[in-house]
């Protein structure tokens, strides 16, 4: 087991060569990692006095000799703005807080002696062969004893507050500096009403595809999903319920206001919201078809690469514990994320679909889905609902804050969202990256 | 009349006008050509679909898939 060694802050003299660091062993030499426009070879010789330093550009692509730089007191891998530094443990402080340092070292830590991790004995494998035995043979895995108790869904117990709903908390909007501002985020859905108080000074634009409709939301569906998805930060009288509170709002009605809809609609706002270079697309709606639809796979696959991330329901076709449901068209399409529904303690909902087998027909990522409460078409304005609908948007909102804070986008934004998910304590085929949560 | 989604491969992107009125010839009524997907939309008489899968660059010919959502009043959506 390696410990997580601090990467800020003074190092004391225990860290030294030989030193312990938690169970960790070190090298006796240092880590230094550098703020992204600092020069690595001139900090160094000022803060450390490093004059013979290897640079890996000195060799074809960038492939470093190791032996060929064994003699060198500094060793700089300037892809990663990272240098293997030997020094003088006396002068580890200066590294840290001289003046050269200052806006060019962002941490110095002792280098680790990394172990291949230890296979489990004969014994602990076949005592843990014997227990994942049994509890396949006692019946249901979701009362698999790896699956309950652990802290994270054990603990988690949200609740709708004065000042915002579960899912808000859950996933840490309320907490975090990002709005979506400067980011298009475009729901397709029922439409939406556009009477809305919670909505008045918002950039919105909308437009049906729906033959002969206007996009005014008829149904409900649609103004739930984005009230959600980008709802104001302090609704006038009642709780925060909605994430990207001043991304640009793009309503696609593809679902008529009996919340029927079709292939051509759908692609055709698709193709809208990646001509307008939306980077997110909502999309709470789906088939229970177990293929994957072609044009989805295309759709899906053409508005990644250009930058658009499409976030669609995984759906509501299960029934647990019974009947655990399949991931439906459009979301089991290997470039459309597929999101799975949460309640507020974390447990994957009663009806929230499981990820099929074979390619795309995986669930990708959950957020919260049951008891939502959101904007609702006048004059009812606010309703509670359930649904892999009703997580997709916390998804998509999301999605619109990390594209706002990292400049992400595609792929790379997919990717963002699911390394910086909550793990949880729920069979991966269920809720796969795990909740969705917001940062900056 | 089927509708349909008409896929068309990466190389044919460019011209995919060409492919659409390649399917027009073959009795396709275009709705839509979704230049940034790579998809026409239309329908087709039920005897002709199978003939529009033989045009140069279309890698796929489906039905329409319909959605439905559930009423408005469902508790779970």
């Amino acid at each position: 087991m390696i410990a997580n060694s601090s990467t800020s802050g003074p190092l004391g003299p225990e860290v030294g060569s030989e030193g312990q660091l938690g169970m960790a062993q070190t090298t006796g030499r240092y880590v230094v990692v550098f703020e992204d426009d600092a020069s690595p070879a001139d900090t160094l010789e000022a803060t450390a006095g490093a004059s013979n330093v290897a640079d890996s550009r000195d060799f074809d692509s960038q492939a470093m000799d190791m032996a060929a730089t064994a003699g060198a007191d500094a060793t700089v891998f300037s892809e990663l703005g990272i240098a293997v530094v030997t020094v003088d443990p006396e002068r580890l402080g200066f590294m840290q807080t001289s003046e050269p340092a200052r806006g060019t070292i962002r941490s110095v830590s002792p280098e680790l002696i990394h172990h291949v991790l230890d296979a489990p004995s004969d014994y602990v494998s076949g005592y843990r062969d014997g227990v994942m035995d049994l509890t396949a043979r006692l019946g249901d895995d979701d009362e698999a004893p790896a699956e309950r108790g652990v802290e994270a869904s054990a603990s988690a117990n949200f609740a709708d507050t004065d000042q915002a709903t579960w899912g808000i908390q859950a996933t840490r909007v309320s907490t975090t500096t990002k709005s979506g501002a400067g980011i298009k985020v475009a729901v397709l859905d029922t439409g939406f009403d556009s009477t809305h108080p919670d909505f008045v000074g918002r950039n919105i634009t909308a437009k049906s595809f729906v033959p002969g409709a206007p996009p005014q939301d008829g149904h409900g569906h649609g103004t739930h999903c984005i009230g959600t998805a980008c709802g104001p930060k302090s609704p006038s009288g009642t709780r925060r319920y909605g994430v990207a509170y001043e991304a640009d709002i793009f309503v696609g009605k593809v679902l008529s206001d009996e919340g029927s809809g079709s292939d051509a609609g759908i692609l055709a706002a698709i193709n809208w919201a990646v001509a307008n270079e939306c980077p997110v697309i909502s999309m709470s709606l789906g088939a229970d078809v177990a293929r994957p639809h072609p044009p989805y796979n295309q759709a899906g696959r053409r508005a990644l690469a250009a930058g658009t991330l499409i976030i669609a329901a995984a759906g509501n076709n299960a029934n647990r514990p019974g009947n655990k449901g399949f991931v439906g068209a459009p979301a089991n399409s290997p470039d459309i994320m597929a999101v799975g529904a949460l309640d507020p303690v974390l447990k994957i909902a009663r009806f929230s679909a499981r990820s099929l087998p074979g390619r795309g027909g995986q669930v990708d990522i959950a957020g919260p889905g049951v008891n939502v409460y959101s904007s609702w078409p006048m004059p009812t304005r606010y309703h509670t609902i359930s649904g892999t609908s009703m997580a997709t948007p916390h998804v998509a909102g999301i999605a619109a804050l990390w594209a706002q804070a990292t400049g992400r986008r595609g792929l790379a934004l997919w990717a963002t969202m699911v390394k910086e998910s909550q793990r949880i304590a729920m069979p991966s085929v269920d809720v796969a990256a795990g909740l969705v949560l917001a940062g900056g | 009349m089927v509708k349909v989604s008409v896929t068309v491969d990466d190389e044919h992107l460019s011209t995919i006008g060409i492919v659409a009125e390649a399917l027009r010839e073959r009795g396709m009524d275009i709705a839509d050509v979704l230049g940034e997907l790579g998809i026409i939309t239309g329908s087709v008489p039920q005897v002709r679909q199978s003939a529009l899968i033989e045009v140069s660059g279309v890698i796929s010919v489906d039905a329409d898939q319909p959605i439905q959502l559930p009423p408005p009043d469902s508790p779970v959506q």
